[in-house]
């Protein structure tokens, strides 16, 4: 068989087949059901995120953090934090003892 | 609306549109099913092959990014699931498979008057799926050596030799019968 009879056996072979738009609606008949989740990439989506985030500042807490900073303003300027009296110095922490290491091993409990 | 680019509707399924995809779906079924049959010699499971590219387009829509033509890049997905269905089923335990596969070609096929036509088809059939899929590739789909070595991720002298090998099996088959 020469190479230009082969090659117009494989044209005609391979020519659109009656079958194919039989099978062609098949498939789109399956595809006509619920579809899965796209795969969306976080950070392409990201620019969208921050166009509908809403910036406006809630007024009730911005009071709230503005009195907060105002009293530890107040509270370390006038030193009240140094009168305040410690009940358990570092001396009297148990914990110390604890987790000292065993004098001959060098292990930790 | 259905003028529009392949592209265009990308863009426009990559923001969830149904209608979009449905048109492009439409567009295209048709010749995945006649390529996915072409490389796998079974049209039930070319159909399936056409419903998994389908869908595949439709996740991953998003994350498409416009570098090459869509059609290519719909081809590449398409022969990708023929040779990983074709490699599974090498490996798949005999309980699983089912009836046994008529090793003639399909029924469409089978009809055709034309005795050239019968026996090449039986040829293809016996080729190795590479072979096959860059016949199919070639012929059934009209793409360059270039394009064919683009979609089976391989340079176009190693897309030559695979034609080369097939027209030379397919000739011993039809001078041989």
């Amino acid at each position: 068989m020469t190479d230009d009879r082969i090659e117009k056996v494989l044209h005609a072979h391979f020519t659109r087949d009656a079958a194919d738009d039989t099978s062609a609606a098949r498939v789109m008949a399956k595809l006509q059901g619920a579809l899965p989740p796209q795969k969306r990439s976080w950070f392409r989506s990201l620019p969208e995120l921050l166009l509908d985030w809403q910036f406006a500042p809630a007024w009730p807490r911005m009071a709230a953090l503005a009195g907060c900073a105002a009293l530890g303003l107040i509270a370390g300027s006038a030193g009240i934090d140094r009168f305040v009296p410690l009940k358990h110095s570092a001396r009297s922490d148990v914990t110390q003892f604890l987790f000292e290491p065993e004098p001959l091993t060098g292990l930790r409990p | 609306m259905d003028e529009q680019t392949d592209e265009a509707l990308m863009a426009r399924i990559a923001g969830g549109d149904r209608a979009a995809f449905d048109l492009l779906a439409q567009r295209h079924a048709g010749a995945v099913v006649r390529l996915a049959a072409h490389i796998l010699r079974n049209r039930a499971d070319a159909e399936d092959v056409a419903q998994d590219a389908m869908l595949r387009v439709w996740t991953n829509a998003p994350r498409w990014k416009p570098v090459a033509k869509f059609r290519t890049w719909l081809t590449r997905i398409v022969v990708n699931l023929c040779l990983d269905r074709k490699r599974r089923a090498q490996w798949l335990p005999l309980d699983n498979a089912g009836d046994v596969a008529d090793p003639k070609p399909d029924a469409a096929v089978r009809l055709e008057t034309d005795e050239d036509e019968r026996q090449l088809a039986a040829a293809i059939t016996d080729l190795p799926v590479r072979q096959r899929a860059a016949i199919a590739l070639t012929y059934g789909e009209g793409l360059s050596n270039a394009q064919t070595a683009e979609i089976l991720d391989s340079s176009v002298s190693a897309v030559e030799t695979l034609l080369s090998r097939a027209k030379a099996s397919l000739r011993r088959a039809l001078d041989g019968a």
